[in-house]
């Protein structure tokens, strides 16, 4: 069988690099998983209410930092992608090593703030019963905390190879694919502290 | 079509597979026979109450399968012989799909006919029953139409054009007018079915009038309890964390919360005694292992020896402190929580002294009633088909159904021609090994006396001491069953 | 430089060296083999399924009968040879697990998408090989935790398939919510991932790798299934997720998202509050009613390409059909409320869903009513995928009728979890998708394996699963109506159910004899995969893509040379103006125009071409993806 196709074929080039494609949809199916989280906190609100069963309570100050961080990471993020198209090859690469610090950063930010809410009793398994709105925010801001983990090795692993060269005008596909998922967990968070802040 | 395959053994094992399989549909299609003609009453397995005609019956259709498949396989030797086509499957199978035709549709009337008088289709017992049962029989019409034109088609079409060479078939493929025609009957027909559902539901969920008297019915892994509000017409509270072996609704009553907490205080210190208690108790168990192993006994108590060194090994690794640990706070919380509840004198305002805990639920014909669902483990379900009504019950959560009974369990006992009959309210959500056992029966009374006798004899929650010894002479005297041959 | 370009050299390099066993057959990248590997675990879950189905079966036919069988069978599970109420449970649950996600979502969609995804629509394999081996086996390692979670001491999960809360979150609530239960949720979890993988992979595949010339409006519908269905999954799955780990904090961690006021026996009160049992069901029938679709619709697609093909006649309304799939699709994520009518939701609620729950009606019909039509004036080639392809239609219809009572709130009062509910999803979801995968099967065993299966054997199959499955099933309606709740041990103990034991005896006899007809299946696919006869290239004389790539070989890349190129939508059969009944897609033929108008009374006459109409246009428009 391994001798049928002698000549090399140049087949059709997919509209989209598979990878990519791959991504987009990988993001589609994880904010899935966020609305489910968002929607079973607007149902079990409620009925929790009803019962005095629910704390509306600050979120801790350190996730508005996380927020402010994300931001600034995220343009940090989309000029090292740019400085790599345009093939500038050292600001790339420091670029995304303020990136790579910042993500760092927001992960420290984070830690600290769940700090924050443990000193306060707010705790993922309720110390007090009308906590339970805190249960939700642990696992929405945990989950979300795990794509960030996801990001940082995306990171990590393009570092490496900006400084292996192999990331140019030319070889763009996993910068940019680093860049939409960053922008995706960025915009996450946005929406998500947002929704959070609102909706406490 | 072609039988020819490159090896024999496979058309050999295949006709021995053929026939092995004919002969055990023949045999177990004559027990379906022999308990299909036993259908009514119930009876025990009997072969001598076999249809010997059944029987008979069977054995020729085994025959014609026979027959059918040695066609086939004379059939496929002669186009290997030939190398012409002779038998068409095609033709066969689109005999066969008219035959199955046939007998499917005699087979759905049987059914209809044969089983229709075992259906709740024409006696609700509720009021919004009725209603229930009108929209079941307008969409019967309108679906079973359907149903009896679309397979026929269906069928008729796979006879009418099975394959033959010398056609072709036509060349069309699409047809808007038809395709509006069917998209646009369906809707109305829909619209009408939705209209009316929606006026049903409606009607029948909306909140009743003030006068509807509340039942609160009760589940439980695995059983039911009903609740009736005593003379002051009110429920009193409850908590969950009142429930206890004499209080089991968790109603406030003081004196039931009093008795749970000094039983659950007691438990507590008994855990805090054991957890001090713990490394004394690991060394003991420890040497009671020791021992068990030096003296060979766990070879012949093998059991007893792997339960105990769980014990040990839970001991010394702080596995069993743990545990008391978390049953202590547990049994705290719930400690604290009563104190909480016991504090609130809206609560505990004595309504509910007088409410009186049943087995059995009592109503009386023509009156309304609203059902309050309450669960105390998992989620049940209560079902009353006869009444047409099903609520679930959710643990936290406090569901309702509301209706009226419009016939009484003797007029049901007379109309259904048979003196057993009772009314159940069955669990219908699947909740553990003993679901299929949880029901509690329902008594539908002609008049207000005689629940009130009923009434009388169910004992209350807290029994005034003149009261309490005639109130349970009478529930002697006056059984359920009694109240209902009334 | 462009990562595709880097894909297809790899594809023309991997012909040239040897493939070990291990990369051949184990972990295979090769769609063909995967798919493969999806249909042979599916089987044999399948066969496990069904066993069990049978068991409880026997359980209520003859409850007070004693099988020693079932004693060597199941150890302490069948004391006395009569079966242990929690194990009862347990094989109702798992045979609903396993049916529902192993057998027909992976073994039907798993099979059929990986197969004929890439082979339809003129692909070298899946946009990325990789993620679908993992996909498998993710599935396998799924499949292998859930059956062992069946040999657990404690027996296993058994709060029936949707586990529901508290009951599935209580240890001590009932034997199988403890480590069957745990096992349960690993095995749903790794699941999950599997139909993520593949569904990513799916909708990548058929947005992105069509060959020239196949543009939306040329692909087969069975691709539209796939498509729809993956997008489907892709939606919904991750809210499974959700609710799977809400449930799984609350087992293992004391969280109470689903927990409130719980006093248990033996236990005593427990600690949780504040949490609602209704909010698992909210976002497991989120999941729940478009699973029904993923189930459903590859079947529904794989129907729509059979009896095209065998009728020898286009399919009757290309653009109906994928309007209604699109139509059910997006549907199906706005109904699953009709699901919890009576859980004390709000009413209105309630009207709501009801008033969706019948619009997903409208499409169903038009489904059914077009392959009425398809089936009409043709020249049907009754092959056994052909046979279960129309049982398929004869189920949807007699199940789909069901679904009108069923979605009708008031009426699911009285009917709600009895046995009419489980007689309408067996029709319509469980036989009818079988159904489906038979025809899959059959059809496309011969591009699977290269041979050809043993007709005569499959009408066997046909006929007596066809009949019995409506004997198992039919007559549950009628128990349905006398109030039968379903998921009873036994009904002796009711005495109005006691009429019923006749037809349970009939019921669990049909079912019997239904299992000896899948031996006959499963003898004539095992032994026609050595010792079939050799397939032709284009045995069912098929439009699509498929048969253009060689059947002989085994070959990574499908096509030897150049991927072919598509001229025309699949299903010109029977075209006056062609000698022969078929129109290959790829066969070039400059003097025949892509669709034929014939003027005829029956066929509209200016109508414009498929390609013309409205939603393609807006679908090209929106994906930019036409060629």
């Amino acid at each position: 069988m391994e001798n049928i196709s002698q000549k090399k074929v140049k087949d059709p080039a997919p509209l989209i690099a598979p990878f990519k494609m791959n991504l987009w949809l990988f993001m589609l199916a994880s904010s899935m998983l966020f609305a489910a989280f968002v929607s079973a906190y607007i149902v079990a609100r409620p009925d929790a209410e009803a019962k005095q069963l629910w704390t509306s309570f600050d979120l801790p100050i350190y996730f508005l930092y996380s927020l402010i961080i994300s931001i600034v990471s995220s343009v940090t993020m989309q000029l090292a992608t740019q400085a790599a198209k345009k093939d500038e090859l050292a600001r790339n690469k420091g670029l995304i090593a303020v990136t790579l610090l910042l993500s760092v950063l927001f992960c420290y930010s984070q830690y600290l703030g769940w700090s924050r809410m443990v000193m306060q009793d707010l705790t993922f398994v309720n110390a007090r019963p009308e906590h339970i709105s805190a249960s939700y925010v642990w696992v929405i801001t945990v989950l979300h905390f795990l794509h960030i983990i996801g990001g940082i090795i995306l990171l990590a692993i393009a570092q490496v190879k900006a400084f292996r060269l192999e990331i140019h005008k030319k070889q763009i596909t996993f910068m940019s694919i680093t860049n939409t998922y960053w922008h995706f967990v960025g915009l996450l968070w946005f929406i998500l502290y947002l929704f959070l802040y609102f909706a406490r | 079509m072609k039988l020819t395959l490159p090896k024999n053994t496979f058309n050999s094992l295949t006709k021995k597979l053929l026939s092995l399989l004919v002969a055990s549909i023949a045999i177990t299609t004559s027990f379906a026979q022999a308990a299909t003609d036993v259908i009514a009453p119930p009876q025990e397995f009997d072969p001598s109450g076999w249809n010997w005609l059944n029987i008979l019956l069977c054995l020729l259709i085994l025959l014609i399968v026979l027959v059918i498949a040695r066609a086939f396989d004379i059939g496929s030797l002669a186009e290997r012989i030939t190398g012409k086509k002779i038998v068409s499957s095609h033709k066969v199978n689109g005999i066969i799909a008219l035959v199955v035709l046939i007998l499917g549709l005699i087979g759905v009337f049987w059914e209809l006919s044969a089983h229709s008088k075992y259906l709740l289709l024409w006696d609700a017992a509720s009021e919004h029953g009725e209603s229930l049962d009108s929209m079941f029989m307008w969409t019967f019409g309108f679906t079973f139409f359907v149903f009896i034109v679309t397979e026929v088609l269906l069928f008729f079409f796979m006879f009418k054009y099975y394959y033959r060479e010398d056609r072709k078939a036509a060349y069309f493929f699409h047809n808007n007018k038809l395709e509006v025609i069917w998209t646009i009957v369906p809707a109305i027909v829909l619209t009408f079915l939705v209209l009316r559902g929606f006026n049903v539901w409606t009607k029948i969920t909306q909140t009743p009038n003030e006068d509807a008297q509340e039942i609160e019915v009760f589940a439980y892994q695995f059983g039911w309890k009903a609740r009736y509000a005593g003379e002051d017409k009110k429920m009193g509270e409850s908590s969950y964390v009142l429930i206890s072996g004499t209080n089991p609704l968790g109603l406030a009553v003081d004196t039931e919360a009093d008795k749970l907490t000094t039983t659950l205080t007691g438990e507590v210190a008994e855990l805090e005694a054991k957890v001090a208690a713990a490394d004394d108790s690991a060394k003991v168990w420890r040497a009671a292992l020791d021992k068990m192993e030096a003296t060979g006994l766990n070879k012949t108590y093998v059991s007893e020896h792997k339960a105990l060194r769980e014990k040990v090994l839970d001991a010394e690794s702080g596995a069993y402190v743990r545990q008391m640990k978390k049953e202590i706070k547990r049994k705290e919380t719930n400690l604290k929580r009563i104190a909480a509840f016991k504090s609130k004198p809206e609560i505990f305002n004595k309504e509910s002294n007088d409410d009186r805990v049943t087995t059995e639920i009592v109503l009386v014909k023509n009156k309304p009633y609203m059902f309050r669902f309450r669960a105390r483990d998992v989620i049940h379900s209560a079902y009353m088909p006869e009444f047409r009504a099903q609520m679930n019950c959710v643990p936290g959560m406090s569901t309702v159904f509301p209706f009226t009974p419009i016939k009484t369990t003797a007029e049901a006992k007379a109309s259904k021609g048979n003196p057993n009959f009772e009314y159940y309210l069955y669990c219908n959500k699947i909740c553990g090994a003993a679901h299929y056992n949880m029901k509690i029966k329902i008594t539908v009374v002609g008049s207000e006396s005689e629940y009130n006798t009923w009434l009388a004899a169910q004992a209350k929650m807290v029994a005034p001491a003149m009261e309490a010894v005639p109130a349970t002479a009478d529930s002697t005297a006056v059984s359920p069953a009694a109240v209902a041959a009334n | 430089m462009s990562t595709s370009a880097l894909h297809a050299d790899h594809h023309t390099h991997d012909h040239h060296h040897k493939e070990s066993f291990i990369s051949k057959y184990v972990f295979s990248m090769d769609h063909k083999m995967i798919s493969k590997q999806f249909l042979i675990t599916g089987i044999i879950m399948g066969i496990v399924g069904m066993g069990m189905s049978l068991l409880f079966r026997l359980q209520l036919a003859w409850p007070d009968e004693q099988f020693g069988l079932l004693e060597m069978l199941l150890g302490k599970w069948a004391v006395d040879g009569k079966l242990d109420p929690n194990f009862y449970m347990g094989l109702v649950t798992i045979h609903g697990t396993i049916m529902v996600f192993y057998v027909l979502t992976a073994g039907l969609s798993g099979t059929f998408s990986n197969l004929l995804i890439p082979l339809q629509l003129g692909a070298r394999d899946m946009a990325s090989p990789f993620m679908n081996m993992l996909s498998y086996w993710f599935f396998f390692l799924s499949s292998v935790v859930l059956l062992i979670s069946v040999g657990v001491e404690t027996g296993p999960a058994s709060g029936g398939w949707t586990v529901y809360p508290p009951l599935s979150a209580l240890e001590k609530a009932m034997p199988g919510s403890g480590l069957g239960m745990t096992l349960w949720l690993v095995a749903i979890a790794l699941f999950i991932i599997s139909a993520l993988l593949g569904g990513i992979n799916y909708i990548s595949t058929v947005l992105n790798q069509r060959t020239k010339g196949m543009s939306m409006n040329r692909m087969p519908l069975t691709i539209w299934a796939f498509f729809f269905t993956a997008i489907l999954g892709l939606l919904s799955f991750p809210v499974l997720l959700g609710a799977a780990l809400f449930l799984i904090f609350d087992r293992s961690f004391g969280t109470s998202f689903y927990l409130s006021d719980i006093f248990l026996e033996g236990v005593g009160a427990l600690e949780n509050v504040g949490g609602s049992p209704v909010l698992y069901q909210h976002l497991f029938w989120f999941l729940g009613h478009p699973e029904v679709y993923i189930i459903l619709m590859p079947a529904l697609g794989i129907t729509s390409e059979v009896i095209s093909t065998n009728a020898r006649k286009p399919i009757f309304g290309y653009t109906a059909m994928v309007i209604s799939l699109m139509g059910i699709s997006v549907l199906s994520f706005i109904v699953w409320g009709h699901h919890m009518f009576i859980t004390g939701m709000n009413p209105f609620l309630g009207s709501v869903f009801m008033i969706l729950t019948l619009i997903i009606a409208v499409p169903s019909a038009v489904k059914a009513f077009n392959y009425l039509t398809t089936l009409w004036r043709g020249n049907l080639r009754f092959t056994p995928a052909m046979l279960f392809s129309i049982g398929l239609v004869s189920f949807f219809i007699s199940g789909g009728l069901t679904g009108i009572y069923l979605g009708n709130a008031a009426m699911d009062i009285q009917l709600h979890d009895s046995y009419f509910v489980v007689a309408h999803f067996h029709l319509v979801m469980g036989s009818a998708a079988i159904f489906g995968m038979f025809a899959g099967i059959y059809h496309w065993f011969p591009r699977m394996y290269g041979r050809m299966m043993n007709n005569t054997l499959g009408y066997f199959h046909f006929w007596i699963t066809f009949i019995t499955a409506y004997l198992v099933f039919f007559p549950m309606h009628f128990m349905g109506l006398a109030g039968v709740p379903r998921r009873y041990y036994q009904f002796t103990l009711v005495e109005d159910f006691n009429v019923w034991m006749d037809v349970n005896k009939l019921i669990t006899i049909s079912a019997i004899v239904a299992g000896f007809a899948q031996i006959l299946f499963l003898y004539n696919f095992f032994v026609s995969i050595f010792r079939g006869k050799k397939a032709e290239q284009n045995p069912w004389q098929s439009n699509t893509l498929e048969w253009t790539s060689p059947i002989d070989v085994r070959l990574h890349g499908n096509w030897p040379h150049e991927l072919p190129t598509v001229y025309r939508g699949p299903y010109e059969y029977s075209r006056p103006d062609r000698e022969s009944d078929f129109f290959p897609q790829n066969e070039e033929d400059p003097t025949a125009p892509e669709v034929l108008h014939v003027e005829e009374k029956e066929v509209a006459k200016e109508e414009a071409p498929v390609e013309n109409s409205v939603f393609f246009a807006a679908i090209k428009r929106v994906f930019g993806l036409s060629r």
